[in-house]
């Protein structure tokens, strides 16, 4: 028996799954949202345990092939330099993103007339304006107002601190007349909206312990059930099922206990993710749709996009305590965003400076490279490294290439016998250019600073952590997925609120746009709610 | 010998004999300081973590230690470095894994934390301070030239 119609399924519970039920919760329509992991349990990260750096080897591993649960699903990346990393459960990927919260530039969604390469998006930075706004608010983004590189726009808190990380690099930009800013985290500086501030913990990429790190099972989601909307953990969805007429009609999801349920729905809101969304839409096949639902363009699945990363390293002569405060943010840099052709590439990258590892992370990556021997010259090299490395990654801009693609793997199955994802990667000339460029500024900052060693490398391959671009936003059936609002061209009730419907990547961290592109598909939604399916 | 010291149990699964190479080999890897405020790492409780965190490593050791010489323990430690060296160029695969181990589990202990002047503790609850750092640097970036891209209508 099909389980009770609801008006509204979305399917995933991450970033924008959570911005999405929130949003709509107010029209007061039954939602339902299906996610294959569960609840998290903050008592149980890494962080309250002395051996977290183990633990995030293995159980708090970015990479769901390490972690291997029942609820995550395998993904063959053999064909790909670069490593996708996620996390599935009530919250997403957010659970253990690093909160690096910097908005798309406006010149980001205009590539194709600014700069010729790939397309525009059919909207822009000013539309978004708001909903940017409204999303800092839920989540509580920490930052300081004045950027020059953005409009004008005010963080509802203080920045987080610099630290001596920060300010050691800040000179270094400073020495080179370079642009830099305190970082937008979604992390709270001060207790917000019954959550206590950040305590400087060091590990953000386990889940944080003290609820400072604005995951969206803690800042989206008790808001949206609190407004009605139910959320079902353990339940995988399979394939999105479609009607006579071509429109969806719910999804097929097997449960808790692994029994295969049809939920049945009006409209249906995909936010799994730029690989899981892809995977189902590919996997939801049909006579009417042979080539997959939503795929009458043949791009379900394509462009896919990354932001490489290049990571440089400096050591310093002064203990910079780099293993405390937030890993992933602190001070970043857009001098290199924008277009120049003399540097021999379209496009930029951002320059992100991040904090040092824990004494573990130090030991070992300093073994591995061999500046942190065994034997009784261990301790001495260990007290030189330890708390004084500053780093930065060069994150860079990746364009939309219809062969870098996500497809179904014909062999690989998840627990419940779903096909599982396969990604198809080659990194671009394009791309190299700028990575190559990023590292060599990078090291120049570091020896600005005073770095006395500089190290650097890349594309780093479990770097796979913003999955871009498998369903883009068009005005053109024939050259997009959706539409303008995040409408499939072909089942006009059908949505898709993440990452995949990014035309073009951008060179920043990718949440704050996905989330503030999912509240306002949902207005709009909410605006076209008479007419929703003409 | 007894019988007893011959006993391999899951929760002792080296050994009395393999026990004392363990130590040798462990002490040689990170010994501790001459001002006592690093342990050395034969002082670490490796046995149970390597069982939770890496059993597959557990066979490498053993055999690792099999290669040493009933003395080796009661050798000097520039005599143990160099049997070692020699070990890490007979047996590189399992001697990295191995060190690698040895080197998480020894700075995940408490009292090596301490002695790297860190506070003690899993960082939830203690937390730590950060400077807030000085915004003031911020003058010349506030004060230049730079500004965002401006798209035409
Ligand atoms: C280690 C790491 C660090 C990161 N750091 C940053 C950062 O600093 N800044 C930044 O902006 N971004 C960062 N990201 C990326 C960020 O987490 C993502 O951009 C964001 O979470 C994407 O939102 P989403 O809604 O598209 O997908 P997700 O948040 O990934 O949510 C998708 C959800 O859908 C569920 N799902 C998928 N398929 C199914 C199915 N078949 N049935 C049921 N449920 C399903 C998944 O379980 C998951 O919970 C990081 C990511 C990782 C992994």
């Amino acid at each position: 028996m099909p389980n009770d119609i609801v008006d509204v399924l979305i399917i995933g519970a991450g970033a924008s799954g959570a911005a999405v039920a929130w949003s709509l919760a107010d029209t007061r329509m039954r939602i339902l949202c299906l996610e294959q992991g569960d609840w998290m349990n903050s008592t149980e990260y890494p962080s309250t345990k002395m051996d977290w750096e183990a633990r995030q080897q293995k159980e708090f591993n970015i990479d769901p092939n390490v972690r291997a649960n029942d609820w995550d699903y395998p993904i063959n990346d053999e064909e790909s330099p670069i490593s996708v990393v996620n996390f599935n459960g009530v919250g997403g990927s957010t659970i253990l993103y690093g909160a690096h919260f910097p908005r798309l530039h406006p010149s980001d969604f205009k590539v194709k007339s600014l700069d010729g390469v790939a397309a525009d998006w059919p909207i822009d930075y000013d539309l978004l304006d708001p909903y940017f706004a409204q999303n800092d608010r839920m989540m509580g983004v920490s930052g300081l107002a004045g950027d020059p590189f953005y409009p004008p726009k005010q963080p509802p808190l203080p920045p987080i601190p610099l630290g001596l990380v920060g300010e050691t690099v800040a000179k270094g930009y400073n020495k080179l007349g370079w642009h830099w800013w305190p970082s937008d985290s979604a992390i709270i500086s001060q207790a917000y909206e019954g959550r206590d501030k950040c305590l400087n913990l060091g590990p953000c990429m386990t889940g944080c312990s003290q609820g400072a790190k604005s995951s969206t099972d803690i800042t989206y989601w008790p808001a949206a059930i609190r407004a009605g909307v139910e959320l079902k953990t353990q339940c995988r969805v399979r394939e999105i099922t479609i009607n006579k007429q071509g429109m969806a009609d719910g999804a097929i999801y097997y449960d808790a206990e692994g029994n295969e349920q049809h939920q049945r729905a009006e409209v249906v809101v995909m936010a799994g993710n730029g690989i899981g969304t892809p995977r189902i839409l590919l996997n939801s096949c049909s006579s009417l749709f042979p080539d997959g639902l939503a795929n009458s363009s043949g791009l379900v699945g394509k462009n896919l996009m990354f932001h490489p990363v290049g990571f440089v390293q400096g050591l310093f002569e002064e203990n910079l305590e780099s293993h405390k405060g937030p890993q992933a943010c602190c001070i970043l840099s857009k001098q290199f965003y924008e277009t120049d052709i003399e540097r021999g590439f379209t496009r930029g990258y951002n320059m992100q400076v991040s904090r040092g590892a824990g004494p573990v992370g130090t030991a070992l990556q300093g073994f591995v490279s061999g500046k942190i021997p065994w034997g009784s010259k261990h301790h001495a090299a260990f007290k030189e490294r330890f708390d004084h490395v500053a780093a930065l990654a060069i994150l860079c801009e990746d364009l939309p290439e219809e062969h870098n693609c996500v497809t179904l793997d014909p062999k690989l199955v998840d627990s419940d016998g779903i096909p599982a994802p396969k990604i198809h990667y080659k990194l671009s000339e394009n791309t190299a250019k700028m990575l190559k460029h990023g590292l060599s500024r990078g090291e120049e900052v570091m020896q600005a600073a005073g770095a006395r060693e500089i190290f650097s490398g890349g594309p780093v391959r479990p770097a796979g952590w913003h999955l871009l671009g498998t369903a883009r936003m068009g005005n053109d059936p024939q050259s997009s997925v959706v539409n303008n609002w995040g409408r499939s061209h072909d089942v006009k009730n059908l949505f898709i609120v993440d990452g995949s419907i990014f035309v073009t990547a951008g060179g920043l961290n990718p949440t704050s746009t996905i989330q503030a592109l999912a509240l306002y598909i949902a207005d709009s939604m909410k605006k076209n709610l008479a007419n929703l399916f003409d | 010998m007894t019988k007893e010291d011959d006993l391999i149990t899951t929760d002792k699964p080296l050994g009395k004999a393999l026990e004392k190479q363990l130590r040798g080999l462990l002490d040689t890897l990170i010994p501790a300081t001459e001002d006592g405020v690093m342990l050395s790492a034969a002082d670490i409780d490796l046995m149970p973590y390597l069982q939770l965190h890496s059993a597959e490593s557990i066979p490498m050791l053993i055999q690792l230690l099999n290669e040493l010489d009933d003395q080796f323990a009661s050798l000097t430690q520039t005599a143990r470095e160099s049997i070692v060296e020699q070990m890490s160029i007979t047996h590189p695969g399992p001697f990295k894994i191995v060190t690698l181990q040895v080197f998480a589990c020894y700075y995940q202990d408490e009292r090596a934390q301490r002695g790297i002047g860190m506070d003690a503790g899993p960082p939830f609850p203690r937390g730590n301070s950060v400077e807030p750092g000085d915004l003031s640097l911020l003058d010349p970036v506030i004060a230049g030239r730079h500004s965002y891209r401006k798209v035409e209508d």
